[in-house]
């Protein structure tokens, strides 16, 4: 008699055991209130609005924010200004953290020059950059609303400087579900010394919380508990979650909800996880020349190590990594700050494309590089704090780069004023950095949303533009 | 009970009738034909439940209530703004448009990227033929209490009697009640949030009486941990945390709000006093310690502590917050939505949301300590020892008698007389100052990165020759004072960046600077480099005073000058209080001596009262040499005075110095426009009473005016036993909102909640006398009577309904026709909440603590949550002793890295108010379930328990079965869990070091290793973590 009603259910009801597992083998699992249909909510990978080019977004989040001025936006005419303020038509009405907007000009720190048939200027401390500078998009007139590191994060990575907005990486699982069956598809790492928006800025908001991104932590388990307790060797494991099947199949088949199918479900991909993870953290399988394109050990954790770990998660299938490297906040010494930080991510951003390049993975792989604002043209300096040969912090005009994905190779796109102040041609804002972003992944950024709260919400707030000048 | 075999293979009515048999009524009879309501023919569209939400989706955004956005001058929100649009359905130009196949004609205009669907499109052609009808949204109109339905067997409970009228409709029914087992460990989930004791479930189980189930509800709603449970989901609300948030995400404390919630809760305040306390508790009057404390609900907005930020756009987006939450809590409105401009979607314009915005924003924001008897008896015994302390050495200097003299004789000679200046005139922005009894200044209101303070000074003494600032310290004041200091940098500090005198609009040279104290580098010359960025700073001396003297140049040759004090960090940084005297002496410095007691060295000698003396006495004791040892001993004791914990409060401001609300464009901080007075929305037309403050807000919220409150406040309440809301959307009563699935019943409820009224006489044909329950817990007293805005009134109408009795097996055929259980023909089932798995698992254990209120506590979580990644860090050091198996409300909530076991079950990070969790079901969280330390611990316990549990294996099965799960096992289960018992501990027999590792510390390790692998798949069950 049950049997018979089972299998009707099942037959049915389409809730068979198969297709609940398939419908939520699900990178994070399924999501519902007692209420909730689930449709819509599967990671089960679907369609986007059209045909994207890339299949996978690396983000490099320079968090902090870099100094553009010493890096990618040459402006020899603060060389000339040095030590003198800025006129006061720049300046007026302009706010800022820590210095006043009558602050003294400071030059560029660093030599420049041309590189690639492209000719981009970059600073001498961008060598490895400079050698693929032919494959990446430089974007020098991007601009953004929020002046304070938390709020500017969030903002660049939510479209909106509260938390409580769902990320980048959340909307694009959300709209694209999820290929792998054994990883997460949203992968946050950290390299530095901590993320000033915190958690906000990988939450998934009030999207369902399985779009939430996944740390993958450098001390303990890469992710959370994903290593059995001492004792508890495979076999018992595999005792365990098998008991734990049967006696779950037993409960389903008296209580009916295929809610338990789906907790059955999530334990088996739990058991994949056990190991998945360690073979794509396992990096002795990559080859010595390699490890040495990155400068990566495969032992110690580093920048360089989650930019290789990123392209082993890029061929498993993981859609949206966010690596975030903290400490390019210069307000005293950029020079040192910024060559520093160069000698820690350059190598490594610029073997992550040439890498997925050769690899044949760059066309569907969008590596985006930058922060969350830019840096003043003026010093900072304060006795008081200590600090000296600064810059403050500039939400009017800074740099990024894109490569990969479908965007355009080898060209540089919007130009500042020759005080590197207001952007004057190609004025580009953060909300239509993520409208691209979107658009590369099949996305009409205007139509990606989530009814919330009486209406819909979507990733640009109520703006947004493609970049078309940044398309291939 | 209902066997279970009964209920698999009867028809559902007849379970039913069981049931309602079970209930104390009648049983349903199977439904008679005659009864089935007929078809009638298809009925105009119902403009709220059909309408509107097409309207609402499709058009309100360019023809909606937003003037700024509205296009052709037309609103199809109002009747009026339609009609020329509307006509006659053979004519109707929206008619016309909405099917026109032209690009230009067709609306909504393609480049909206809005499409009608074919069906919305023909409601719409419908509803125009019919006459266009506009209703008044349902939610906007007070409920009335609607009659309890008439059914054809009179059911004793009305919710149920709302229920089963729905059902019948579909021609469905209630489910048999669920078997005592699901029943109690159902109830105690949902009432104390954490499942009963073996012993707890047998004496349910074998309490044969009529009112068994009562009696436990009756226990459990009078149970201690019944606040704690209920507490938890009010914080969801009001987005608690132990942290700032943002950035830097430092600690706060405002743990006693939290313990206040739980009280009240226990307490059973009624929710309108609930409501007034926490909005408006400090403008009650003479307000208690506890209601000040209860406004910490709109204190737990975030605070940015950022290095740099502009402190009064972050204060500006708290007060965006508190308004939204308002909107949410209360009147379950997207208020929010009209922070940039006017409601898209409902009846709220862009200037109503900046009056709510208003009413919410004339409080400063406070740091309270919290007195407990405790504390105080504790702080009195060790200030009796200090005191003591005192005698001694004033019994000291006696002895000494000619060295406190020389003293004073040396002190005359040196003491300088001053001057105590009182501006005629104080300029600060928004920050006022004000002149105290002892001639110092105090500076309330906002305080900025950058203030300056100017004071005209007349009547000057001829001759000045220096300018002394005093920083005094004032328990008004953060930390103490003397600065204004409240985020980023140390509580109380200040630095005064520039110290600038000007006569006759001419600066004065000031050559000359010294201070009595000063940390590092930030001397008083620092206040005249002209260096904005540099002064004379107090840190390190928050709350203590100390001085500052400035010299001119030359001595002054007027009466008249201007004073500018210039504060300028990259946190805000202003003297809260400060005194300015000056001199006509020569050579003066600033010296570490209190200025009243210096002032009395400067009167002739032998001329004090005893009560001035004693103020010389008293500087004598805290400085003189000759008492050092004793001093050195009094203030080791005075540390170790307990400091009274603080919390976070509003404290409205004061009449003659409100802050003024503007219309912010855009909803941008940087843009204000013109200036709002305080009110509500028109479309509730009721007026405030005045004045229009937070306190008359709080009212009308509670107030029969006010159509939302009671209803959100049931359905919230109701979505916490079923996992749905009769109206789905908890958040949204607004036109966007989904339309309650049982409307009727959500207004009885909203009536009954408000005003709990006798319900009619039962009809108890049908039953014999000996069947006649006692009178239902639900009957209130009348109108306005006791159990008016009752919380745990209301839960106990909902808990003792049959609706909420019923099983929560899903049938198959129910799953198709009802897949979201909207109209309650089962029970529902939903994974329980984090905070419930982790007490869950301890109370099975044997571990929970039992300890209620205080400090937030640290129980252990994988390495690194707080510190990797983690901008703003925490070393999270493990409590020891009972605080590390505390229940998870007292769990330490840091928001930008939150307890990671509860943000893996979906609980929220305080960052924004939570008016449902998500329910996820993952892998993350099976891992969590399996190898997380705290569960192995758990599961390590339970062996213990196991192994201490007389019988054989299967018995101890059934032990561990029933502590975790609190049903017995059936034998399949018993042999399944049996047999992996026994093969676990073969092979732990032959691997004792792996037994070790698994078992932890002890004697036996096989057995229990082999019983901690056992209790770990148990806790592993679907069934653990699931309200059945």
């Amino acid at each position: 008699m049950l049997d018979v009603t089972r299998r009707h259910f099942f037959r049915d009801c389409g809730y068979g055991v198969g297709k609940a597992a398939l419908a939520s083998l699900l990178c994070r699992g399924s999501t519902r209130g007692a209420d909730t249909p689930r449709a819509p909510e599967s990671l089960a990978p679907k369609k986007p609005h059209f045909a994207g080019k890339a299949k996978a977004v690396i983000h490099l989040f320079m968090a902090g924010a870099p100094s553009q001025l010493d890096l990618f936006d040459y402006k020899p005419e603060l060389a000339k200004l040095e030590g003198k303020p800025l006129p006061p038509e720049v300046i007026k009405g302009q706010r800022y953290a820590f210095i006043r907007p009558e602050a003294a000009v400071l030059g560029p720190r660093f030599k420049f020059a041309k590189h690639g048939k492209s000719g981009a200027e970059l600073a001498e401390v961008l060598p490895h950059l400079a050698k693929i500078v032919d494959d990446v998009c430089i974007l020098k007139a991007v601009h953004t609303d929020q002046f304070n590191h938390a709020p500017a994060q969030i903002f660049f990575n939510t479209g909106f400087s509260q938390p409580g907005r769902p990320s980048m990486g959340s909307w694009v699982v959300y709209g694209l579900g999820c290929e792998t069956k054994e990883l997460p598809a949203f992968v946050v790492m950290s390299t530095g010394a901590g993320i000033s928006g915190g958690a906000a800025n990988w939450s998934s908001g009030f999207l369902p919380t399985i779009y939430t991104g996944t740390r993958f932590r450098n001390q303990g388990d890469p992710i959370l508990n994903v290593s059995s307790p001492a004792g508890i060797d495979a076999e018992l494991q595999k005792d365990t979650l098998d008991l734990v099947a049967d006696l779950n199949r037993k409960r389903l088949a008296t209580v009916g909800d295929p809610e338990i199918a789906t907790r059955t479900a999530a334990y088996e991909m739990a058991g994949r996880l056990q190991t998945a993870a360690p073979e794509l953290t396992d990096l002795k399988k990559e080859d010595k020349e390699t490890l040495a394109l990155y400068g990566a050990d495969p032992d110690k954790p580093s920048f360089a190590r989650a930019c290789l770990l990123a392209r082993r998660m890029v061929e498993r299938g993981v859609r949206f990594i966010t690596i975030y490297n903290e400490g390019w906040d210069a307000h005293s010494d950029v020079t040192g700050n910024s060559r520093n930080n160069c000698k820690t991510t350059d190598q490594a951003s610029a073997a992550l494309v040439s890498d997925l390049k050769r690899r044949g993975l760059l066309d569907s792989t969008l590596v985006v590089w930058g922060g969350e604002f830019g840096r003043t043209p003026m010093v900072e300096s304060n006795p008081v704090l200590g600090r000296s040969l600064g810059r403050d912090h500039h939400p009017q005009a800074y740099t990024i780069w894109m490569a990969g994905g479908g965007i355009k190779a080898g060209v540089t796109l919007g130009r500042t004023d020759d005080l590197g102040f207001h952007p004057v041609e190609g004025a580009v804002h953060v909300h239509d950095v993520q409208a691209t972003i979107l658009n590369q992944l099949g996305f009409d950024h205007e139509k990606l949303t989530f009814k919330h709260a009486g209406r819909d919400f979507r990733l640009t707030d109520v703006f947004g533009k493609v970049i078309k000048d940044a398309l291939a | 009970m209902l066997p279970q075999h009964l209920s698999s293979r009867y028809p559902a009515l007849l379970c039913a009738a069981f049931l309602a048999l079970a209930c104390g009524a009648a049983p349903i009879l199977p439904l008679n034909a005659r009864d089935e309501p007929k078809q009638p023919p298809t009925p105009a569209p119902d403009f709220n439940r059909d309408v509107r939400p097409i309207l609402a989706a499709r058009c309100f955004k360019c023809h909606g209530p937003d003037e700024g956005s509205r296009k052709a001058k037309l609103r199809l929100d109002t009747r009026d703004g339609a009609e020329h649009v509307l006509g006659k359905a053979k004519n109707s130009e929206l008619v016309l448009r909405i099917a026109s196949m032209e690009a230009g004609t067709v609306m909504p205009p393609p480049a909206t990227k809005v499409t009608l669907t074919a069906k919305e499109r023909e409601t719409l052609a419908a509803w125009v033929a019919a006459g266009a009808k506009y209703d008044a949204h349902w939610s906007f109109v007070a409920p009335k209490r609607p009659e309890v339905p008439k059914l054809k067997i009179q059911l004793v409970h009305p919710i149920d009697a709302f229920v089963v009228a729905r059902l019948q409709k579909d021609g469905l029914s209630l489910s048999p009640e669920a078997d005592k087992y699901t029943l109690i460990r159902r109830v105690y989930l949902d009432l104390i949030g954490i499942p009963p004791t073996p012993e707890e479930v047998e004496a349910f189980v074998n309490d044969k009486t009529a009112n068994a189930y009562e009696k436990l509800v009756d226990r459990l709603l009078a149970s201690p941990q019944y606040g704690e449970r209920w507490a938890r989901k009010w914080l969801d609300l009001a987005r608690y945390a132990d942290t700032n948030g943002y950035e830097k995400d430092r600690r706060r404390s405002i743990w006693p709000y939290r313990d206040w919630v739980i009280k009240a809760i226990n307490d059973d305040m009624p929710y309108d006093q609930f409501t007034l306390e926490q909005l408006a508790g400090d403008m009650l009057p003479n307000a208690t310690t506890a209601q000040k404390v209860a406004t910490g609900f709109h204190r737990n907005t975030m605070l940015n502590e950022e290095g740099g930020i502009d402190p009064l756009e972050f204060r500006y987006h708290a007060v965006t917050d508190r308004t939204a939450v308002t909107g949410t809590v209360w009147l379950g409105l997207t208020v929010g939505c009209a922070q940039c401009h006017t409601h898209k979607f409902d009846p709220i314009t862009h200037a109503e949301y900046f009056r709510m915005f208003a009413l919410l924003n004339n409080a400063d924001e406070p740091e309270f300590s919290v007195p407990s008897p405790e504390l105080q008896n504790q702080r009195a015994a060790i200030e009796a020892k200090a005191a003591d302390l005192l005698k001694l050495m004033v019994g000291a200097t006696a002895q000494q008698g000619d060295a406190y003299v020389a003293w004073q004789e040396a002190e005359r000679k040196q003491a300088v007389k001053w001057v105590t200046l009182k501006p005629s005139k104080m300029e600060a922005g928004p920050t006022k100052l004000a002149i105290q009894p002892d001639g110092s200044i105090f500076a309330s209101g906002d305080a900025k990165k950058r203030d300056l303070y100017t004071l005209t000074l007349e009547d000057l003494p001829a001759g000045v020759t220096a300018f002394r600032i005093e920083a005094l310290p004032d328990e008004r004041l953060p930390g103490n004072g003397p600065g204004r200091a409240y985020y980023e940098g140390p509580k109380g500090d200040y630095l005064l960046s520039e110290f600038m005198l000007t006569v006759d609009g001419k600066p004065v040279a000031v050559t000359g600077a010294s201070e009595t104290h000063t940390r590092g580098n930030l001397t008083a010359k620092m206040a005249i480099d002209g260096h904005p960025h540099t002064g004379w700073g107090g840190s390190g001396r928050e709350g203590v005073g100390s001085s500052a003297v400035f010299n001119p140049a030359k001595p002054l040759t007027t009466k008249n000058a201007k004073l500018d004090l210039l504060f300028e960090r990259h946190y805000a940084a202003s003297l809260g209080r400060f005194r300015v005297s000056v001199t006509t002496a020569e050579g003066v410095k600033a010296r570490d001596i209190p200025a009243d007691v210096e002032e009395l060295f400067t009167r002739p000698k032998g001329t004090l009262p005893n009560t001035e003396a004693i103020l010389i006495l008293g500087h004598w004791l805290y400085t003189a040499p000759e008492l050092k040892v004793r001093r050195d001993e009094r203030e080791a004791l005075l540390k170790r005075l307990p400091a009274y914990p603080t919390t976070l409060v509003m404290q409205e401001r004061p009449a003659d110095n409100p802050r003024p609300t503007f219309r912010h464009h855009r909803g941008e901080f940087l843009q204000p426009k013109e200036a709002v007075k305080p009110g509500v929305p028109a479309m509730f037309g009721a007026q405030l009473n005045s004045p229009k403050n937070r306190m008359e807000f709080a009212k009308w919220l509670v107030s029969a005016d006010n159509p939302l409150t009671a209803r959100v406040t049931v359905n919230r309440h109701w979505n916490a036993f079923f996992g749905r809301g009769l109206v789905r959307t908890l958040d949204d009563f607004g036109y966007q909102g989904e339309l309650p699935s049982h409307p009727e019943l959500l207004d009885w409820l909203a009536s009954e909640f408000q005003n709990p009224s006798p319900t009619p006489p039962l009809k108890r044909e049908g039953l014999k006398p000996g069947d006649v329950p006692a009178p239902p817990p639900f009957l209130g007293e009348g109108v306005g009577g006791r159990g008016s805005w009752s919380i745990k009134r209301l839960h106990k109408l909902i808990v003792t309904s049959a609706t909420y009795r019923q099983a929560s097996l899903v049938k198959p055929d129910l799953l198709v026709r009802d897949p979201e259980n909207k109209l309650l023909a089962r029970g529902p089932r939903v994974r329980l909440e984090a905070e419930q798995i982790r007490d869950s698992a301890l109370k099975a254990a044997g571990l929970l603590s039992p300890k209620m209120y205080g400090p937030s506590v640290f129980p252990p979580q994988p390495p690194g949550i707080t510190t990797e990644g983690t901008y703003g860090r925490l070393d999270w050091q493990v409590s020891t002793g009972e605080d590390r198996y505390r229940r998870g409300l007292y769990t330490f909530a840091k928001r930008t890295a939150p307890y990671a076991m509860f943000g893996t079950f979906d609980g929220p990070s305080g960052e924004a108010c939570t008016a449902k969790r998500e329910v996820s079901n993952t892998a993350l969280q099976a891992l969590t379930m399996l190898n997380d330390a705290v569960l192995l611990e758990v599961a390590q316990s339970l062996a213990k328990r196991a192994v201490m549990h007389d019988g054989k294996t299967v018995d101890r099965v059934a032990y561990l079965f029933r502590l975790c799960l609190v049903r017995p096992p059936t034998a399949d289960e018993t042999a399944s869990i049996s047999k992996f018992y026994e093969a676990q501990r073969e092979r732990f027999a032959r691997e004792p070091e792996r037994a070790a590792k698994v078992a932890g510390a002890g004697d036996g390790a096989t057995e229990r290793a082999a019983w901690t692998a056992t209790a770990r798949a148990i806790l592993n069950l679907d069934e653990f973590v699931t309200r059945e």
